[in-house]
């Protein structure tokens, strides 16, 4: 039992309840700490149950009552199917505080970096570093930064740039300001330093121009153009104006004379160089043709030479050639037969490797797309034992962030002893469950054969009873002796039932003394007396 | 025909597709060159990825002419590895169906046996006698096919139906020996097209500017480049954005021409050309009229034209041709576009005087 307990009291401090190191079992525990251990339970499972409870024992009687009864309240309602109420609390038993207090640690929801819902590996790792990193400097109250420390600096980090770097920026935006102010501005005569006057003619020669004198490229060239413009306008025009209508009329018509001039040579020039053009083409046409017709009049004149040279003996020679025809045809198409017998085989081999050759390559072509395959499980496999290894690195870092002092294998170790035993006891229960079966069965057939004993006895007493005294008495006895067994076995049954009953009556009485009555006894009595006391001065005050 | 018939047949070649997928140059006689090769794989619908058979294909590279009749193999014992095979023919001349049927009977022969040596038999007797023997009935006489039939096999009146009076931009195009290209997807429909484009001109009688089968390929544009004037076959739409290859451009899917702003000026059309145009549309809609009466009176048109220009030439010192006098055509007063036209024509009939 005390394993359970220390597992218990080990839950119940991350749930908040300072249970001093020297408490080991669930009998060390005060009223106050079960208290206080239930209201955190509480809290923590469900918060708008535990709220309106107060962790600590009240030093009033009746409001501890009052504390204790809301919070066998709070316990029902959140669903513990036992016995509870303000005894429970304020007078507890061991054996009703620890099932309380399991009921209320298994109800408490499991601490995320526990449960092992969160996802492993780096991520994992980083989110809970920030998480930690965060909740530290929550936990820090704020402190302007003249007054930190340097571990506060350090946590602290202001968003303001430093001054100095402030006030050189600030230096450089009043000088770039400044710069095209003074440009424009008349240079300030020496004297008071804000001379009205002045400051007026300083503002005027921005304002008059309208803007500050910025020229783009633009406007800068066309003003130059327009001087240029001009000046040249002047110094034709310096010529004088005296004659110059009738000098102009006839230049005009100069001028247009040469215009149509020239437009008729470009014209006729035009109808040359297309001239030219078609002449050119006609001249390309007629050497294609020209060559062409050379080449075949060569052949023809080569072959009219030929015949020629022939003609003399023209019948003779047209039998000869003729011959000549059939035999060189004749050999030809033998010479065909002979490169076939060739040809044929060459061809068929060169289909056959080729055949090979293509059935080769689709092999090659579907071993490689087999090796690629190949590869790539490697590589997925190589990528998923490197992901293996990180997640043994992360869960063996954990391993070590874990604290030291919770064995847990002990505990695993303990409770698989537990499960053992249990498991032990088991089989024992069920050896002995399966004796009481086969001694029912005993019994059973016991019965079974005694009643059928009796029916064949009684029967054949019965036959003869009606004629034989003897036998009419026999038969009574008989009947006396069923009636009496019957009644002796229906006894022991009896007995036995009771001592049944017996034996749960003393396990209760048991019980009962184990949870302590004199000691709870004497509190309640001295509750009982301080709660009079309390009502006493309570009914005093309003007399007063 | 008094004079004899002159060697046309230049090659013949074979070009397999096998069950490997390749397709390949297998065999030919007599050799042919590595660039003629390419082009001939390429031609071939063997090569082509979206894998459409053109049963027979016809074009012109540097002034020879080939033909190839593709062939589908099915459960032919003699050529067990090959699922299809294309024959080609080289020649000098211009004559879609006298190859076509000197190929088909080729491909049946090589079907039956397997072997080009057969094939080798019917070809050198067609070389050197212009006959040879079908496999199954009759046999292929190199003379039945005339030159002149070819000329005369396409539909003159289909082009009109479809372009309209739109016909005598082609026509003047012609004329004047200007680049024109033609574009659309099936490469049957351009040959069909562009075999019939000639005959506007009957006069020249001349199908050498015939390229109905053009890659927008290096070595084919140059050889397109090099001629003067030309019309040209692409089932690339990729040339529309070619300006240098064309002076007119027919979109053939879409029945729409477009003149290039280059030759705007020297195509400009007045009212000689609206006279062609309606004579074209009307002899074309004439359900009386066959194709060669309608190429006949376009023709005639032509001459008379031609006449006209004839009629302001003189022979000039010493030279046998006679050139066009810009004097006296000018002194003629004939509407600027007629003037313009009639200028460029004798450029083009090499009548200007240089």
């Amino acid at each position: 039992m005390e394993e359970v307990d220390r597992i218990l009291i080990h839950s119940l401090r991350p749930a908040g309840t300072a249970v001093p190191p020297e408490v080991q079992s669930v009998r060390d525990l005060t009223p106050e700490l079960v208290v206080e251990a239930s209201v955190r339970c509480l809290r923590a499972v469900n918060p708008t149950l535990g709220a309106p409870l107060s962790p600590l024992l009240p030093p009033g009687i009746s409001a501890r009552f009052r504390l204790a009864s809301d919070l066998a309240a709070a316990c029902q309602e959140l669903g513990f199917g036992g016995d509870v109420g303000y005894q429970t609390f304020l007078y507890s038993s061991e054996h009703d505080t620890r099932r309380l207090l399991l009921f209320l640690v298994e109800k408490l929801p499991r601490d995320e970096s526990e449960s092992g819902a969160e996802p492993p590996g780096k991520s994992g790792a980083l989110l809970r570093a920030i998480g930690t990193r965060i909740r530290e400097q929550l936990g820090v109250p704020w402190v302007p930064p003249l007054c930190r420390t340097p571990l506060l600096q350090r946590l602290q980090v202001s968003g303001a740039p430093p001054p100095e770097y402030v006030g050189r920026k600030r230096l450089r935006a009043r000088l770039r300001a400044l710069e095209p102010l003074r440009q424009a501005c008349p240079p300030r005569p020496p004297g008071p330093p804000l001379d009205p006057a002045w400051l007026q003619e300083a503002f005027g020669a921005g304002g008059g121009r309208g803007a500050l004198p910025k020229g783009s490229r633009f406007t800068h060239t066309q003003h130059l153009t327009h001087e240029q413009v001009r000046g040249w306008t002047w110094g034709a025009g310096g010529g004088g104006f005296g004659d110059t209508g009738a000098r102009q009329a006839s230049e005009e018509a100069a001028l247009e004379q040469a215009l149509a001039q020239l437009d008729a040579a470009i014209e006729s020039c035009r109808g040359e160089m297309r001239d030219a053009q078609l002449s050119l083409t006609q001249v390309e046409a007629e050497v294609q043709q020209g060559r062409l017709a050379l080449g075949g009049r060569e052949d023809a004149l080569r072959l009219k030479h030929q015949a020629i040279e022939l003609l003399p003996d023209a019948q003779s020679n047209m039998a000869k050639l003729q011959l000549v025809v059939e035999a060189s045809g004749r050999r030809i198409v033998s010479l065909a037969g002979q490169w076939e017998r060739h040809r044929g085989p060459l061809l068929t081999q060169y289909r056959h490797l080729r055949a090979l050759r293509d059935s080769a390559q689709l092999e090659s072509s579907r071993r490689l797309s087999e090796l690629r395959v190949l590869h790539e499980r490697s590589r997925s496999a190589a990528a998923e034992a490197q992901r293996k290894e990180e997640l043994y690195k992360t869960l063996v870092a954990e391993l070590e962030a874990l604290p030291r002092d919770v064995s847990r294998a002990i505990y695993t170790q303990r409770i698989l002893e537990i499960v053992g035993n249990i498991r032990k006891q088991k089989e024992e229960i069920s050896k002995i469950l399966v004796d009481t079966r086969a001694l029912q069965k005993e019994i059973n057939s016991l019965v079974g054969k005694l009643e059928r004993t009796f029916s064949v006895t009684d029967e054949l007493l019965f036959k003869d009873a009606k004629r034989d005294e003897v036998v009419r008495k026999a038969y009574k006895y008989l009947a006396a002796l069923h009636e009496n067994c019957a009644q002796l076995i229906r006894t022991i049954e009896d007995t036995g039932t009771i001592q049944r009953e017996i034996r749960d009556l003393e396990e209760q009485i048991e019980a009962e003394t184990s949870s302590k009555p004199p000691a709870s006894l004497e509190r309640i009595l001295s509750d009982c007396r301080a709660l009079r006391e309390e009502n006493a001065a309570l009914a005093a005050r309003p007399r007063r | 025909m008094a004079e004899p018939e002159p060697q046309l047949l230049l090659a013949v070649g074979l070009i397999e597709k096998d069950t490997n997928g390749d397709a390949l140059w297998v065999w030919c006689y007599p050799s042919v060159t590595a660039e003629l090769r390419s082009l001939l794989l390429r031609k071939c619908c063997l090569t082509d990825e979206n894998k459409l058979l053109h049963t027979f294909v016809f074009g012109q590279y540097k002034r020879s002419w080939f033909y190839i009749t593709t062939v589908e193999v099915q459960d032919s014992p003699a050529l067990k590895k090959v699922t299809h095979f294309s024959i080609v023919l080289m020649a000098k001349d211009f004559n879609p169906e006298k190859y076509a049927a000197f190929t088909r009977i080729l491909c049946r022969i090589y079907l039956k046996h397997g072997s080009p040596v057969k094939m080798m038999e019917s070809y050198i007797a067609v070389l050197t006698k212009g006959i040879c023997q079908s496999e199954e009935n009759g046999s292929f006489l190199s003379k039945d096919f005339d030159a002149r039939k070819a000329y005369l096999a396409g539909s003159i009146k289909d082009i009109v139906s479809q372009f309209g009076m739109e016909t005598v931009i082609l026509y003047t195009a012609l004329m004047l020996k200007k680049r024109i290209v033609v574009y659309h997807p099936r490469i049957e429909a351009i040959q069909e097209f562009t075999r019939t484009l000639p005959a506007l001109v009957w006069h020249r009688q001349d199908w050498s500017i015939l390229h109905s089968y053009v890659h927008l390929n290096e070595e084919e544009v140059e050889a397109l480049k090099a001629c003067t004037g030309y019309i040209a076959g692409f089932t690339d739409s990729e040339v529309n954005s070619r300006p240098d290859l064309y002076d007119v451009y027919v979109n053939l899917a879409d029945s729409e021409i477009t003149v290039s702003p280059l030759v705007k000026e020297a195509m400009t059309m007045g009212k000689l050309h609206k006279e062609i145009g309606q004579l074209i549309v009307q002899s074309a809609e004439d359900p009386e009229k066959s194709d060669s009466q309608v190429i006949k009176e376009i023709s005639l048109k032509t001459k008379e034209i031609l006449a006209t220009l004839a009629s302001l030439t003189e022979a000039s010192d010493g030279n046998e041709k006679p050139t066009l006098n810009s004097e006296a055509l000018k002194q003629k007063r004939f509407p600027p576009a007629t003037e313009n036209f009639l200028f460029h024509l004798a450029a083009a009939e090499q009548m200007l005087k240089i």
